[in-house]
């Protein structure tokens, strides 16, 4: 690989990556306050699941810069990065008001995610394909039950009315989810991903207007060019909470 | 010769005697958590395991009893443990005594592919009532028979 097609691998695999770690950082702080215990259970291992995935990406984008994946370099990368190093979008920073939120945006998030891994499973990057088949393979659980559960929501006015006014609420969020790194063309080019971000737009739209019977449209609403250069401001409480305990001792042996 | 093969057994061995932490008793390399391992001049091995799923917290733990053990044979002067990206693990890598173990000792059946699970109590057979359960890698089934609430062990 040459230096600039590292580069733009690199910002791709973050993108992604933050996302996930986000993602996953949000499913853990709705453990043990979820309606009922099953879905205490189901948010905690979907959590682990997507922050495992982080983890590989991470992985990957070590051993692109050179450096030993150790836990050390991976928490740094994780968390100690300037805001504007991060490539995350507001949509997985945003903090949810209700649970309602939450499952919707479980679902969303999840029906994109899948989405993204079918895009780098003919990868020219080769370890990238083989993490695309593990994370893949966990998906099905996290899409299942998304579904299982809005399948039975959905069947009652009153739950059915929350999980529209979340939507309602999310929506203005998604175009931030389907943005692409800002070295996606590069990324295309190069075979690491096959597919663009501006794909999954009317995919996304196609698959709201199946599950909850409502029209949506992403184009329309405004968005700052090159969104993933920077952070919502739901984006510092939430990485404040994340890094709490790792400030209260940073020479901790974990 | 003789003695490089016996180091290889004895290495392989050391590996198998490392049980999962989520069930004692049960080895690792029954839950076919152990892809390869080589043992080089000098007496340094190397192992490649995979993990069960991609966030399992027991990674850590399970490499460093790995070491442990491997550094215990005689010849061996260092032990490493890498976690593979491939090939992805799955219930069929089971051997057929981590089955029974399972059923017998934990009360846990086992998802091969789509098919049911069948109860560890009775031998009938079970439906979903939750797809996760007390760890990742665990669902919750009922068993149609007997009623018995079953843990299931899945990819």
């Amino acid at each position: 690989m040459t230096d600039s097609t590292t580069h733009s691998t690199i910002d791709f695999l973050l993108t992604f990556a933050d996302d996930e770690h986000l993602m996953g950082q949000q499913h853990t702080e709705w453990i043990g306050i979820t309606p009922f215990l099953e879905e205490d259970l189901a948010f905690s291992s979907i959590g682990q699941d997507e922050l495992g995935h982080a983890v590989m990406l991470y992985e990957l984008v070590l051993e692109l810069q050179g450096i030993e994946a150790t836990d050390t370099a991976i928490d740094e990368l994780a968390y100690r990065r300037t805001d504007e190093e991060y490539r995350s979008s507001a949509f997985v920073e945003y903090s949810t008001e209700d649970w309602a939120q939450a499952l919707v945006r479980h679902w969303i998030y999840d029906t994109v995610e899948e989405q993204r891994w079918n895009m780098v499973a003919e990868s020219s990057l080769q370890p990238l394909r083989e993490v695309s088949v593990r994370a893949g393979r966990e998906e099905v659980y996290h899409r299942r039950h998304a579904n299982a559960l809005l399948d039975s929501l959905l069947t009652s006015d009153a739950a059915r009315q929350k999980l529209l006014d979340a939507l309602e609420v999310l929506t203005p969020l998604v175009p931030s989810l389907l943005a692409p790194a800002p070295s996606e063309q590069a990324a295309l080019n190069d075979g690491v991903v096959g597919g663009s971000s501006a794909a999954l737009d009317s995919l996304l739209v196609e698959a709201i207007q199946d599950r909850f019977g409502v029209e949506v449209s992403f184009a329309t609403i405004d968005q700052p060019p090159q969104a993933r250069l920077t952070r919502s401001e739901h984006f510092a409480p939430l990485i404040g909470r994340m890094r709490e305990v790792l400030d209260y001792d940073p020479e901790a042996s974990w | 010769m003789m003695v490089q093969i016996d180091m290889r057994s004895e290495v392989r061995a050391a590996i198998a005697s490392v049980d999962d932490p989520e069930y004692p008793g049960l080895s690792i390399v029954d839950l076919g958590l152990l892809e390869s391992f080589e043992v080089e001049p000098e007496g340094v091995v190397q192992v490649g395991l995979i993990p069960t799923f991609s966030g399992c917290p027991a990674l850590a733990m399970i490499a460093q009893d790995v070491v442990d053990a491997v550094e215990e044979v005689e010849g061996v002067s260092s032990a490493s443990v890498s976690w593979l990206r491939s090939p992805t693990w799955s219930a069929e890598r089971l051997t057929q005594h981590a089955q029974e173990t399972l059923a017998d000792e934990f009360t846990v059946a086992v998802q091969i592919g789509q098919k049911a699970p069948v109860c560890p109590l009775c031998g009938s057979a079970t439906t979903e009532l939750s797809m996760f359960g007390p760890s990742r890698c665990r669902s919750v089934s009922r068993c149609k028979n007997c009623s018995e609430t079953v843990e299931v062990l899945r990819a």
